[in-house]
């Protein structure tokens, strides 16, 4: 059969429009001719090449004005200065020279590995303990799972003013009276250059492990039940059971969330902006704060976009790096 | 099948017709008409009291003079949304922004030059407020039509209390400061009151905002006109050094700055000042109504900025009136701009209870007290027309306010760090930002 005979038969009945009647009687009918089978799939799912695309068209059109044309046309302002009324200048990689050579890019880059870093981690490990004290089925259960979800539901806004007022440097600050009984002294926290950028990690870290723990919960769902009963006889103790049977249970999981943590660390933002608009003494810039002073403060698009280009690539890197780890340990 | 042919075409259409709009045609020279609507832009919160006496001020423009206007208030984002606007290439016949603001709608062509001729009563403005309308190459681009400038604000019952005076040089001002800080003046037998607040966050360049107080006083600067409409970084010389010396020591030595500062932008630094935690601030007198209402009007009193080794210098600042570019009706931008400057417009703007175009008038014929004749506001009002200075207008002043307050934050977050080399640092970088616009001499 030539291909264009292919295109004739599958021109027939459009998938979409075909009556079930007439689909009945297909299947029997070539049997032993030719290759019937390929054929007889063309008939029933083909139809016009087109006809899926017509069907994803309202996604893709929405995708279209709302993602694709706004990013290319933020490629395209990475390589301008943007000047909406004068009319925008071609610069070629200027704004990017402007954003690497900027004061305190490279360091702010550095703090927003380590933030990311320690954000991950620290709402990973504090995710799964919690999960593992509350997984069950009890109804109290639910009732404290609920409240330990709560600082995720908390507007970001609410949660910089609580943590402010935590953190209050004096002696008789909420956390630094806490501190006194253990026979501390008052610290700076975020005030402190020395402490600002742990105290920020802490507030992710708090908001962070909930989402973590709820994701841990519904993974620790799917471990078979068996595996810890078969452990328990062979004599497994409960951190071995842990070590040999959650974890390699939540394997996936762990993927999931690791890139997820690892993306919203790079972009992180708010709480460092609301918290200390990466002070004192730039000890807290990470790129995100960068890119807004550069960009939307003084106005400058071109280079807000080439910052915002860069951190993404850097996202994109990491989500095919880890991508590429996980499919080589699978294999 | 004819149907979906018949979708598919009407998406493809659409998505046309979508593009399309995003290039319209240039409207740098409009045809004039005097007719036409003009289309005014506020920054202020929508539906809040400042936005009612934007339009109780049109009101009155509109019966002076028969022009029609339309307000439409932003506060978020509003440089953005200008931004798009100008991407459409239909900007706004007036906007009523920030003086600040200038030097970034002039660089990005988004105004129109001003012939003060055409002004109605602007022989009448306030010298210093005229000057902050024009770009560096002394071309007129703004009228400022409300200013304000910052005054001590004073704990009087503290005071009182230490039987101690207002202070009105910078050793009383520290003197009283460290009072306040060790003298328990609250009476609640604890160590929990300190002499000033300050916002010293990097937020908005809050930092730099507020020791521009303390550093035009000393008769420092964070950059000097070179002549020309050029400028060059001044951190460096000895009264700026001498200014964060002495600012910095406050904070370190004397420790009278409230706890938490350097994260601080003015929301909880008005608190601390509220609760009873500091005696002292500098602000300006648009949050005299708030604290009258949340600390009690007899708790404070008003005094003018104690003199520093310079004088008494303090930021002025305000609003002003821009006439955007590729306007159809260049006329009626010129009469609103000549009504919001002129005796009534000034009146008709101070009035109001909860909000008011304009705090103190630019208009040297009207005197505060006709309208607000609280003693406060006289003290305000004496102050800016004495010693208000305004920010330079050049290009883009946001990377230098920036840039200083970074400079401020580290300076009084580590007491460690070694003053001249943090200024020698700051100076590079200042010369780097004039470089950039290219107005360095």
């Amino acid at each position: 059969m030539t291909s264009l005979d292919q295109v004739k038969a599958a021109a027939g009945p459009a998938a979409g429009s075909t009556p079930p009647a007439r689909r009945g009687p297909a299947p029997t009918a070539p049997r032993g001719a030719g290759p019937p089978v390929p054929r007889r799939v063309r008939n029933r799912r083909g139809g016009r090449w087109w006809t899926p695309w017509l069907f994803l068209a309202p996604a893709l059109i929405l995708f279209l004005y709302f993602k694709f044309i706004p990013m290319a046309s933020a490629l395209t302002m990475s390589f301008q200065e943007v000047q909406p009324y004068l009319g925008n200048r071609w610069v070629g990689g200027e704004n990017y020279a402007t954003v690497l050579s900027s004061d305190g890019f490279r360091e702010a880059a550095w703090h927003t590995v380590v933030l990311a870093v320690g954000q991950t981690a620290g709402s990973m490990l504090l995710g799964l303990t919690l999960a593992l004290l509350m997984e069950g089925q009890g109804r109290r259960l639910g009732f404290v799972r609920s409240a330990a979800f709560l600082p995720v539901v908390v507007p970001i806004a609410v949660v910089a003013e609580l943590w402010r007022i935590m953190y209050h440097p004096t002696e008789d600050g909420m956390l630094n009276s806490l501190l006194g009984l253990v026979g501390f002294g008052p610290s700076g926290f975020i005030n402190d250059p020395d402490t600002s950028m742990v105290s920020i990690m802490l507030t992710g870290i708090w908001r962070g492990a909930p989402y973590d723990m709820m994701i841990f919960l519904a993974g620790l769902a799917g471990v078979d039940r068996g595996l810890y009963e078969a452990a328990k006889v062979d004599g497994a103790s409960r951190f071995q059971r842990i070590r040999h049977v959650t974890l390699p249970g939540l394997r996936a999981v762990l993927t999931i969330l690791f890139i997820l943590a690892a993306i919203r660390g790079l972009r992180v933002f708010t709480e460092v902006f609301l918290l200390t608009n990466g002070g004192p003494d730039g000890s807290t810039e990470v790129v995100m704060t960068v890119i807004y002073k550069l960009g939307l403060e003084q106005n400058r698009l071109g280079v807000g976009a080439a910052g915002a280009v860069l951190l993404f690539l850097a996202t994109l890197l990491l989500t095919v790096g880890v991508h590429l780890f996980r499919r080589r340990g699978n294999e | 099948m004819q149907r979906t042919r018949w979708i598919g075409a009407g998406f493809l259409a659409s998505a046309l017709a979508l593009t399309s709009c995003t290039s319209g045609p240039a409207g740098a020279d409009a045809k004039q008409d005097s007719k036409a609507e003009l289309e005014l832009w506020t920054r202020t919160t929508p539906g809040g009291p400042g936005e009612k006496a934007t339009l109780r001020l049109v009101e009155g423009f509109e019966k002076a003079t028969g022009h029609k206007v339309k307000v439409t208030a932003i506060f978020d984002d509003f440089e953005t949304k200008l931004q798009q606007r100008a991407a459409q290439r239909q900007l706004p016949d007036i906007v009523m922004n920030d003086v600040t603001q200038l030097g970034a709608m002039n660089s990005q062509g988004l105004l129109r030059e001003i012939d003060l001729s055409k002004i109605k009563n602007s022989q009448d403005l306030v010298e210093q407020g005229l000057n902050s309308g024009k770009s560096v190459d002394g071309k007129q681009y703004g009228i400022p039509y409300s200013a304000q400038a910052g005054a001590l604000l004073v704990r009087k019952d503290w005071r009182e209390k230490l039987k101690l005076e207002a202070p009105r040089t910078w050793d009383e001002l520290a003197a009283l400061a460290t009072a306040f800080t060790t003298r328990d003046p609250d009476g609640n037998g604890k160590q929990d009151t300190y002499g000033l607040a300050a916002p010293l966050s990097t937020k908005r360049g809050y930092a730099s905002w507020y020791f521009s107080n303390f550093l035009w006083a000393a008769g420092g600067d964070f950059i000097t006109e070179a002549g020309q409409g050029t400028y060059k970084p001044s951190m460096t010389s000895k009264e700026s050094t001498e200014a964060m010396r002495w600012f910095r020591a406050l904070g370190c030595d004397d420790k009278v700055v409230q706890p938490g500062a350097v994260t601080m932008d003015t929301p909880p630094t008005n608190e601390t000042f509220e609760a009873g935690r500091t005696g002292m601030f500098v602000v300006g007198p648009y949050l005299m109504s708030r604290f009258d209402k949340s600390l009690g009007k007899d708790k404070y009193e008003v005094v003018p900025m104690p003199k520093g080794p310079k004088d008494a210098t303090v930021l002025a600042e305000g609003g002003s009136v821009y006439l955007m570019a590729g306007s159809e009706n260049r006329a009626g931008q010129d009469a609103f701009a000549g009504y919001a400057i002129s005796a009534e417009g000034q009146r008709l703007g101070m009035e109001g209870v909860d909000g008011s175009t304009v705090q103190l008038p630019v208009n040297k014929t009207v005197d505060v007290t006709e309208v607000r004749p609280d003693p406060r506001w006289k003290t305000y009002a004496d102050v800016y027309r004495s010693s208000g200075r305004y920010a330079p207008s050049i290009p883009n002043w946001t990377p230098v306010r920036q840039t200083t307050a970074e400079t401020v934050n580290a300076l009084m977050a580590d007491c460690s760090l070694d003053l001249g080399e943090k200024l020698r640092e700051l100076d590079t970088k200042l010369a780097g930002i004039l470089q950039e616009q290219g107005i360095a001499g």
